[in-house]
């Protein structure tokens, strides 16, 4: 069996071959990424509501009076506020400085970083169509998509750059670095870094917890896993490629099966394929 | 609530400094730097008609004060009683606030990493101790009380004398360090340590120029963006993605 019966384009499925692949998962994130997301969601929870709770100054205050008194009222002093904020950003940065050491050879790879921030001409298209699609001015298809779509892309794109700037101008702030020149700098670069972050957290949250389509993505981030028809109709490239790298992976098997003399298994479309390579949790499993 | 006040008698300060040292050593001032200190206008005129005068400078606890809205974090603040004083545990020391004031009164301890100045000796005024340079003055020049109580020195050298505050046209922000003596001394001390306009760092200033428009920019067009989004996803109703 060739990678040829592997649809090169999203076609369209018959109910049976939706049905079946909707029954199948494929992994989509490390339970250590999954770990690490919610980590940094409750971060970023926390350190925005401290974070606009200690900008008092009325040349950078955006957050209200109330706002401001209540959280003062909470931890009973800004400065406690402060130390909380220190504390938590800390941690933060340690945990992902951790990460960074430990897992810079399987994630900070040319082929991992081409997924997560290369945009390509698909990926162009897509962000205009899905533009229009929002504004309910198109009814074209979107282009397929690799294992995160050109809106993630572009998030991850803003992310990369400016999580780096919040850390070290966090860093210089806490701990008075190069003197008070850079403090003060830190300070705007710091309050600008994390808007910039927070206009596209805005899209990532919305797009997660309430728009319809990319619920399956929201419960990825829990149970690791999709099904087969959300990546087929979200993330086809994504989706092509793993079922090429399963192929690879039963013809190996086979060709060990042919040597000890088990009979070999007749290949189908990927499609309407039910082997459980990867099995649908069942309730009482040990994850 | 009291309303201190300090006032110098430039005709008694014969400039030696003692205050300085007081203040220094109260407080661990680090080398270079100083809460308050004594400072000398030079000799002016033409002989035989010369003349001099000694300039004490430190926080004047302004009314207005400028450097409370210039901290970020809400660590400088004005007490009831007039005070305007510095919480460390705030700080994170940034120099906006020694920017924002006209006298010069604010030092960054490079030791601490965090901003220092004159809080008329906070810690002795609530043991009932007058502030350490005043105490140590030998000529009695500084002279230290209540705004609010009609027996106190600085109330009779404020309200029945011609104690002068160090202000021009455009920087009057009714500082509470009065200057007494000789009318040619204050405006001598005027001339040449007049207050400076407030300034705001650059990157204050890029701030509010740039970078918080960028901001909210991003922020409000990614809300518009969403709201549209979501009114549109609410119209057409939920479409489940299994169909």
């Amino acid at each position: 069996m060739s990678a040829s019966a592997i649809p090169t384009v999203p076609t369209p499925l018959t109910g049976e071959q939706a049905e079946a692949m909707a029954q199948r998962h494929i992994k989509k994130h490390h339970v250590a990424i999954v770990l690490l997301h919610w980590f940094n969601a409750i971060s970023w929870l926390l350190e925005l509501s401290t974070g606009a709770g200690l900008i008092v100054s009325p040349y950078y205050r955006f957050a209200p009076m109330w706002y401001l008194q209540m959280m003062e009222g909470v931890f009973g002093s800004r400065a406690n506020m402060l130390r909380f904020h220190i504390a938590v950003g800390l941690t933060w940065t340690a945990v992902f400085l951790v990460y960074a050491i430990f897992g810079f050879r399987n994630y900070l790879r040319i082929e991992v970083l081409q997924n997560e921030i290369g945009l390509d001409r698909d990926d162009m298209r897509w962000l205009r169509v899905r533009t229009l699609l929002l504004l309910g001015r198109t009814k074209d298809p979107l282009p397929p998509q690799g294992v995160y779509n050109a809106g993630q892309k572009l998030f991850a794109l803003l992310v990369y750059t400016m999580v780096p700037l919040i850390m070290l101008t966090g860093l210089t702030m806490t701990f008075h670095w190069f003197g008070t020149a850079f403090v003060a700098w830190a300070m705007v670069l710091h309050f600008f870094a994390v808007g910039m972050v927070v206009s596209g957290l805005m899209i990532h949250v919305y797009m997660g917890a309430v728009f319809p389509e990319e619920k399956p993505a929201f419960y990825s981030m829990i149970t690791g896993v999709v099904d087969e028809l959300y990546a087929y109709r979200h993330h086809f490239k994504w989706w092509r490629s793993v079922k090429i790298q399963q192929q690879a992976w039963r013809a190996e098997l086979t060709s060990k099966e042919e040597a000890i003399g088990t009979d070999e298994k007749p290949h189908q479309d990927p499609r309407t394929d039910t082997t459980p390579l990867i099995s649908r949790p069942q309730s009482g499993d040990r994850r | 609530m009291p309303r201190y006040a300090m006032v110098i008698d430039q005709e008694r300060c014969v400039g030696c400094q003692s205050c300085t040292v007081a203040c220094k050593s109260e407080w661990e001032v680090p080398n270079g730097s100083a809460r308050t200190k004594v400072r000398q206008t030079g000799t002016v005129g033409q002989f035989p008609k010369l003349s001099t005068a000694f300039y004490v400078s430190q926080c004047n606890h302004c009314d207005r004060p400028t450097c409370v809205p210039a901290c970020p974090t809400g660590a400088t603040y004005q007490d009831q009683n007039g005070v305007v004083r510095v919480n460390r545990d705030l700080c994170i020391g940034c120099g906006s606030c020694v920017a924002a004031c006209p006298y010069g009164a604010r030092y960054i301890n490079a030791e601490i990493g965090k901003v220092d100045k004159c809080d008329f000796c906070a810690s002795r005024l609530s043991r009932g101790l007058q502030p350490a340079c005043v105490a140590t003055c030998p000529a009695h020049a500084k002279i230290f009380g209540d705004l609010e109580d009609s027996s106190s020195d600085v109330f009779q050298f404020v309200y029945r004398g011609a104690a002068k505050r160090m202000e021009t046209a455009n920087i009057a922000i009714g500082p509470n360090v009065y200057y007494a003596g000789k009318p040619e001394h204050a405006e001598l001390a005027l001339a040449s340590f007049a207050p400076l306009p407030p300034r705001t760092l650059a990157p204050g200033k890029v701030w509010s120029s740039l970078l918080n428009k960028f901001v909210f920019l991003a922020v409000g067009a990614t809300f518009l963006g969403q709201a549209v989004a979501f009114f549109h996803q609410l119209s057409t109703g939920e479409k489940q993605f299994e169909e």
